[in-house]
């Protein structure tokens, strides 16, 4: 069954047609990657599914209803969270704190309740501190919520950003580009990670990625966009044979991705 | 002219110096003497200017006789284009372009010498004192440094606000003999400044060599007598807080007050700013509408309500909240400096709106409102400044503890996500709407508190008490005190309300002043006299705070 469905989904900067009539349809609980050549609207594509972006036609569902007007704060209630490409933590703030900003839409603490604490603030305070940790723990920082967040090693910022992510409670986890500037070791750890994420929390994952060795690695199903049409979609097998995305990468020069896919 | 900084750091000062004589800053100071016949406070002014600039080079030099020969040339460079103000004057009569440039000025420039050589003699050869003073002070070991500087600054202090300190002394027993020996004439005594040069001197190096010891040594108490001696702490603070008008006298005590209506202004403006990022300058307008509210409530002159100023409250309160937020909504799309002019235009417009003729007949236009009467309690009345300070010190505490319980809650956290990253705030399930709202209406309601106390602590409202500078000088105070640190508010509004007030005669200079202590701050200590710790790590790249030490090792594998 899919949860998020896109029908005819447009959005244009200007003239510029960055998704045109796109759909897409992510299944429950699957890992479903994005994929596509420099400026094919893979991020756009994000950015309109979690509200940034007001989409000038077709329409998105979650659940079968439409997210089309609502904003980022009111979808990522709805259960899709996301992270960034370029990590966009609050830096200055420490793990603890980035996670605990996390959990806000699930808390309750009004201006009184927090002034006088109540019993009622002081146990969800309480709750969501035990949460914020079991979070950090579950993204292997424990111990390290103290830290301020952009004195943290690259990979553990990009799993704080994670973390954070889960912290919402989504039922959809948007990932993009979370192998971004990682090693082979790092980001075959990242693979395991994103599974072991998908089954120990039965979530959807929605991923760009460059990395073909991570996409072709933990992909159930590839959506390949170009010009931001689709232009493929199917298992990473399936995809990988397809003439027409070998001729997106290849025509344009990208061969140095050939390898990878290979 | 690198290789020889001293040139350039003497020419710089000198230029400095000089501008701070014509302008008449060294004579308005010389009214006062920190050492009674030696030293004024203008001679002082210019010394303290010209040490701290001799030793710049020195100090990048890094000591040595390269140092020092910087240092000195610099101090002699300083004061030899005093010397040549001192000589064109006797040729040109520079008062015709220099108001300020008076002959009193020359006198203090040559030393009060009659004859106009020995003078600049003098001149000099305090230029190159200075200059090995500072020259040596780079190179002394780090704790002496501390030491003189802190025992220096307090004479240097206690002379100049004799007019504060001596009256309180001379009425406490035991206290008016230390006054006697400290303070003779217009300023301290020989023996007095250096005994207390000497005793402060003697408290900074214990506490220096010391203090770590200690404060470990309450760190490893049990925590059952570490909470009894914060108890205690806490305890003797308040008691000290609760005497201190009857200790300061009436004068004193209504600076006090000035001081505690600044800090509930800046801790209001502190949410705006401090927690949540976003740069109010109109901030003055929520003063003005919890002053009005009280003044239209509870005037008999007005006499539309004739309610007293428990029942005012409230409604000024929420007057001033529901104006923040109104102020709010229209801006709420935009960010730093062009909501930053937005809101200075709503300051304006409140006071405009208020000195209107349409309005007149309620708001009393610039008359103003009078006869606003005092506060009762129980039967109490806040009439004078000293009863008034209680009323003033409880709204601080009251706001103190909202601001502080709110920094650290759901709400405090929303404000420093999107002061951090609004867009990722947003995607966190921050709705910005309510979340800045919220932000504009507790910092404008700690506001009109202030207002509503003010209002009833001068008896009358009118529209001129309500201009852009009272909104810059609480942004200035939050920013010396340090931008969202509590604590830091109550030091700025200390240091930049307090103080001005303590030497009023030099009224004319504070803008001047408060320039300087800004442009220096920013260079010397951007975080603020207290910082907040999230700012500090804003500021200092990729420093860690000292107690994190154990956390900065992985940080140095990044990336």
């Amino acid at each position: 069954m899919a949860v998020i469905t896109t029908q005819q989904l447009t959005k244009q900067f200007g003239g510029l047609v960055a998704i045109d009539k796109l759909d897409l349809d992510v299944k429950e609980q699957s890992i479903h990657s994005v994929i596509g050549p420099n400026g094919a609207g893979k991020t756009t594509v994000f950015n309109c599914i979690t509200g940034f972006y007001r989409p000038e036609g077709g329409d998105i569902l979650l659940d079968e209803r439409s997210l089309v007007g609502l904003l980022p704060d009111q979808i990522v209630r709805r259960g899709i969270a996301r992270t960034y490409q370029n990590i966009r933590l609050f830096q200055n703030l420490t793990a603890l704190e980035n996670i605990l900003v996390g959990l806000h839409g699930h808390l309750k603490a009004g201006f009184f309740g927090i002034v006088l604490r109540s019993p009622a603030t002081r146990r969800e305070e309480k709750e969501s501190a035990e949460e914020a940790s079991r979070l950090l723990k579950f993204v292997n920082l424990g111990g390290k919520g103290d830290m301020i967040a952009k004195n943290l090693p690259y990979g553990d910022q990009r799993r704080l950003e994670i973390a954070r992510a889960l912290a919402t409670r989504p039922k959809v986890l948007c990932l993009d580009e979370p192998a971004a500037g990682m090693n082979p070791k790092e980001s075959q750890d990242l693979m395991d990670f994103i599974r072991h994420l998908r089954d120990a929390l039965g979530i959807t994952i929605l991923l760009i990625e460059h990395q073909m060795r991570v996409v072709m690695g933990i992909s159930e199903i590839v959506t390949v966009l170009d010009y931001g049409k689709k232009i493929a979609e199917g298992t990473p097998a399936e995809v990988q044979r397809n003439p027409q995305v070998i001729e997106a990468y290849l025509g344009r020069g990208s061969a140095a991705q050939q390898p990878h896919a290979a | 002219m690198n290789r020889f900084p001293g040139i350039k750091y003497g020419l710089i000062g000198g230029v400095c110096l000089v501008i701070l004589s014509i302008i008449g800053m060294v004579e308005a100071f010389n009214q006062r003497e920190i050492v009674s016949e030696v030293i004024s406070m203008g001679q002082a002014l210019l010394l303290t200017a010209a040490a701290f600039i001799a030793y710049l080079p020195a100090a990048r030099a890094g000591g040595g006789t390269r140092g020092l020969a910087a240092s000195v040339s610099s101090g002699l460079i300083m004061m030899a284009m005093l010397a040549l103000l001192v000589l064109l004057s006797t040729v040109v009569n520079l008062r015709q372009v220099f108001i300020n440039a008076s002959p009193g000025l020359f006198q203090i420039l040559k030393f009060q010498q009659e004859d106009l050589w020995v003078g600049i003699g003098l001149l000099l050869l305090a230029g190159g004192l200075t200059g090995l003073t500072a020259g040596l002070l780079v190179m002394t070991p780090d704790l002496l440094r501390r030491v003189v500087i802190a025992a220096l600054t307090t004479v240097v202090m206690v002379g100049t606000l004799q007019d504060t300190i001596s009256p309180i002394f001379a009425e406490w027993g035991p206290l008016a003999d230390i006054n006697d020996l400290l303070y003779e004439g217009n300023g301290l005594s020989i023996p007095g400044a250096l005994g207390l040069f000497i005793a402060v001197a003697a408290a900074a190096a214990a506490w220096i060599l010391k203090g770590q010891a200690i404060k470990g040594r309450v760190q490893s108490l049990p925590p059952v007598s570490r909470r009894r001696l914060n108890m205690a702490l806490v305890l003797l603070g308040g008691f000290v807080l609760l005497v201190l008008p009857h200790i300061l006298g009436l004068f004193l005590s209504e600076v006090l007050t000035i001081i505690g209506l600044y800090i509930m202004l800046g801790l209001g403006l502190n949410i705006i700013i401090g927690f949540s990022g976003m740069l109010d300058l109109g901030h003055v307008a929520y003063f003005a509408i919890g002053s009005y509210t009280i003044a239209i409530l509870t005037s008999p002159e007005l006499g539309f309500f004739n309610w007293n100023f428990w029942q005012a409250l409230p409604v000024a309160i929420a007057a001033g909240a529901v104006t923040g937020v109104l102020i709010c909504t229209p801006v709420l799309k935009m960010r730093g400096d062009y909501l930053a002019i937005a809101t200075l235009g709503f300051g304006e417009i409140i006071r405009l709106f208020v000195l209107s003729d349409f309005l007149r007949p309620w708001l009393g236009g610039a008359q103003g409102i009078g006869k606003i009467p005092k506060v009762e309690l129980f039967g109490f009345e806040f009439g004078t400044p000293q009863q008034v300070y209680y009323l003033i010190l409880a709204g601080c505490l009251l706001i103190g503890f909202i601001a502080w319980r709110l920094r650290d809650s759901r709400l405090g956290r929303s404000w420093m996500a999107v002061r951090e990253d609004e867009d990722v705030a947003q995607a966190m399930g921050i709705n910005l709407v309510s979340t800045k709202l919220k932000a504009f209406a507790v910092g404008a309601g700690f506001s009109a508190l202030s207002g509503a106390i003010f209002a009833t602590k001068l008896g009358s409202v009118y529209p001129h008490s309500f201009n852009i500078m009272i909104s810059i000088n609480i942004l200035c105070v939050i920013i010396v005190g340090g931008i969202g640190s509590i604590p830091g508010v109550v030091v700025g509004a200390a240091a930049l309300v307090g103080l001005p007030e303590l030497l009023r005669e030099f009224a004319e200079y504070r803008l001047l002043v408060y320039g300087a202590v800004l442009v220096a701050m920013m260079l010397l200590k951007p975080e603020g006299l207290w910082p907040e710790v999230t700012h500090k790590r804003e500021l200092h790249e990729s420093e860690n705070d000292s107690g994190e030490t154990t956390a900065a090792e992985p940080a140095r594998n990044k990336a």
